[in-house]
């Protein structure tokens, strides 16, 4: 009886881990959607497509021999570059004109353009991403973690927890939160709102770009790879709340969990079901999102 | 007609083009191409396409069929339903092809080869393997859908036979994919397993890009699963293959032949080494006709690491034109009915890569390959080899078709 309780225990903390590691690729692209929101209201829905394109060029880098630690500051810096661009191409205009939805379908149009280019520049095909650590797996309460696993939840916490540092101590950071709190009163109080939206569209690019590298190991690097994990970001994003980090991390652990359980003890065929379920309960009992409102206190 | 720049352009060049070449009687035999050359399944439609295009090429330099030289057609499906049925529309319609070749993935041909059938063209079907893509018209009285590829219904058994009869496993888990594909062949291997008093311990789904199996592989780990068998494609098959080497838990993985993808066993690394999957062609030079076709594919196409990225995908794109060309030839016409007829009773013997075809077709028989032709591959420093030393002794005597082979599941609609 005993022996059946502990396999039994096993198998859920080997579901729970695999869940943390799925449900913090989730989490860490969630993110992106989280920084653009906070500043402009806006969201890129080419969130996918930048981690796509960032775990692509780290995947030549490191295949022109460039060490994988020291090829994520120039895949950040890329990032950055092609957030800020997407910002200027696409966003502001409709910044600039108050259109209600003319960023969605720009960012939407922008994420398929870079697709397109990606799958000329490194075809169509699923690529293996060299895995920088070890890939035996190590062992930690009776189940089985990949080391790299262990750095995707590491590497994920760590930057938001380097970005939300920022925003609170540095002085631009403050300038990011003020134009959250009041676009027009920040304007007036001398803060280069413009600037600032495109400052935040480079660091959701950014983050988009260091998470591609960061589980590219895992998920393997092709053209199509953002695609079905930025829609499921955008669950995480939604359940956690976008204007919560934390939301955010725990949103992205409870649509790992609940996709690894569901699949064990249900089904494997309605794995994706509850997650998307939990998605429309949030939507409809709590539209900020189940830790929305938190956020908010808390700036 | 409005006369613009661009007409008078075109018009300039075609009487150019007429003047450079006077014979305008011997214009060229289209033959249709269609397969996904990029995605997922691209492997398989990428090296189908350039067997074609090597087969093509030898024909054109040995004068061609009926005096002209075939012309290929080529599109990409992209493996998806809606973008085959267009193709289909495209080529029957506006490039008004003589025949087509090609079909990787089976949710396409069932979709696209209903166009074909009502304007009367065939379709040499040379990859995809779902057991209905040669049954879906018999209750017509006539079927312009022909195949040179191993059908599911030969695949599954021959999966079940290693795993239970050779290799003596008793409790087998299944894992397919939720793709037509997947979910086609899933219920092939049940009804195969049930042939041998056999019921799976566990049977599971997992979708395209899914990036995790661990709750797949434990429930099978927990069913107590000796083996697990396959039926998806490479990227997810490298997952499964990844996610066991996570777990700590490494049984054998058998499948369908989609394990000897490139982009699983690159994918998948070590932890591919050893999966069996049915092959009706291993890349190895085992008789002159293969040889030089091995040497040719390489030469003209330039593979990484020397390796054809899906061998059997090569040679049966490569075999499916000759048979074509077989039959147009017979026919001495390139009109639909009569090149199907000519299939139908093939006259001399067409000497392929994947075996010689004496009468491969009959009115009632669609299907070039029986069980006893394919053979078992296993992946072995990272390519598909023979997984028995015996098999691979006797590879220069050409396995050639015996419609009483056994094994095969009888196919109903």
């Amino acid at each position: 009886m005993l022996a059946i309780v502990s396999t039994a225990m096993q198998i859920l903390t080997q579901l729970v881990f695999s869940g943390i590691a799925l449900g913090m690729i989730y989490a860490v692209i969630a993110f992106g959607y989280q920084l653009t929101f906070a500043t402009s209201d806006t969201l890129n829905f080419g969130q996918g497509d930048a981690l796509m394109l960032g775990a692509l060029v780290g995947l030549t880098l490191v295949g022109l021999g460039v060490n994988y630690w020291l090829m994520i500051p120039i895949v950040c810096i890329f990032g950055a570059v092609q957030g800020a661009f997407v910002e200027r191409i696409g966003v502001r205009p409709a910044i600039k004109i108050k259109s209600e939805f003319g960023w969605i379908m720009s960012t939407i149009a922008l994420g398929i353009i870079f697709k397109n280019v990606a799958e000329n520049v490194w075809g169509r095909d699923d690529l293996k991403f060299p895995s920088p650590l070890p890939e035996s797996p190590l062992h930690f309460l009776g189940a089985n973690v990949l080391p790299m696993e262990i750095l995707v939840v590491v590497g994920a916490v760590a930057m938001m927890l380097a970005v939300e540092v920022f925003n609170r101590k540095s002085i631009y950071g403050r300038a990011v939160v003020a134009t959250f709190n009041d676009r027009d009163a920040a304007k007036l109080m001398g803060i280069n709102t413009g600037l600032v939206i495109t400052f935040s569209y480079a660091l959701s690019s950014m983050s988009a770009a260091f998470a591609g590298v960061l589980i590219a190991p895992l998920t393997l690097t092709g053209a199509t790879m953002g695609a079905v994990l930025g829609l499921k970001a955008f669950a995480v994003a939604i359940i956690g709340g976008l204007t919560s980090g934390m939301g955010i991390i725990l949103g992205g652990i409870i649509l790992g969990i609940a996709e690894t359980t569901t699949g064990f003890y249900l089904s494997t065929g309605y794995k994706d079901v509850p997650g998307l379920v939990l998605l429309l309960i949030v939507l409809a009992v709590k539209p900020a999102g189940l830790f929305g409102k938190m956020a908010i206190k808390k700036v | 007609m409005k006369f613009n720049r661009r007409t008078l352009t075109t018009l300039t060049l075609a009487t150019a083009l007429s003047a450079a070449f006077p014979v305008l009687a011997a214009e060229p035999i289209k033959i249709g191409v269609d397969g996904p050359f990029t995605g997922g399944s691209s492997s398989m439609g990428v090296s189908m396409r350039d067997g074609v295009r090597l087969a093509v090429d030898e024909i054109n330099k040995a004068g061609g069929v009926l005096g002209r030289q075939l012309a290929l057609v080529e599109r990409d499906d992209e493996s998806k339903n809606e973008r085959g049925v267009q193709i289909a529309q495209e080529l029957i319609n506006k490039e008004k092809v003589v025949a087509a070749v090609g079909y990787i993935n089976t949710g396409v041909s069932l979709a696209a080869h209903r166009f074909f059938q009502e304007a009367k063209i065939p379709v040499m079907n040379n990859v995809a393997t779902g057991s209905l893509v040669t049954h879906q018209f018999d209750d017509q009285p006539e079927n312009y859908i022909f195949r040179n590829a191993a059908h599911d219904s030969i695949q599954a058994p021959m999966i079940v036979e290693e795993a239970i009869t050779r290799r003596k496993y008793k409790k087998v888990a299944i894992l397919a994919d939720s793709t037509n594909y997947g979910q086609l062949g899933r219920a092939d291997l049940e009804k195969a397993l049930e042939l041998k008093g056999v019921k799976a311990v566990t049977v599971e789904k997992f979708n395209i890009k899914d990036v995790d199996m661990t709750a797949q592989l434990l429930k099978a780990k927990e069913a107590g699963a000796e083996v697990v068998l396959t039926y998806g494609i490479g990227p997810e098959l490298a997952q499964i293959a990844n996610g066991m080497t996570k777990l700590g838990w490494k049984v054998p993985m058998i499948g369908s032949w989609t394990l000897s993808m490139a982009n699983f066993i690159d994918n998948a690394g070590p932890g591919g080494e050893g999966a069996r999957m049915p092959q009706t062609f291993v890349q190895e030079p085992t008789t002159p006709k293969r040889q030089s076709f091995i040497i040719n594919y390489l030469k003209t196409f330039n593979p990484k690491n020397a390796r054809i990225d899906s061998p059997v995908s090569a040679a049966q794109g490569y075999d499916s034109i000759y048979l074509l060309a077989a039959a147009i030839k017979q026919a001495g016409s390139t009109d639909g009915p009569k090149i199907k007829a000519a299939l139908e009773d093939l006259k001399t013997p067409v000497e392929g890569v994947v075996t010689t075809y004496n009468k491969p077709f009959s009115a009632k028989d669609h299907e070039a390959i029986t069980a006893n032709i394919p053979v078992f591959g296993e992946v072995k420093g990272q390519k598909v080899v023979y997984a028995y030393a015996e098999d691979q002794k006797v590879a220069s005597q050409v396995r050639v078709k015996d419609v009483n082979a056994k094994g095969a599941l009888t196919v109903k609609k």
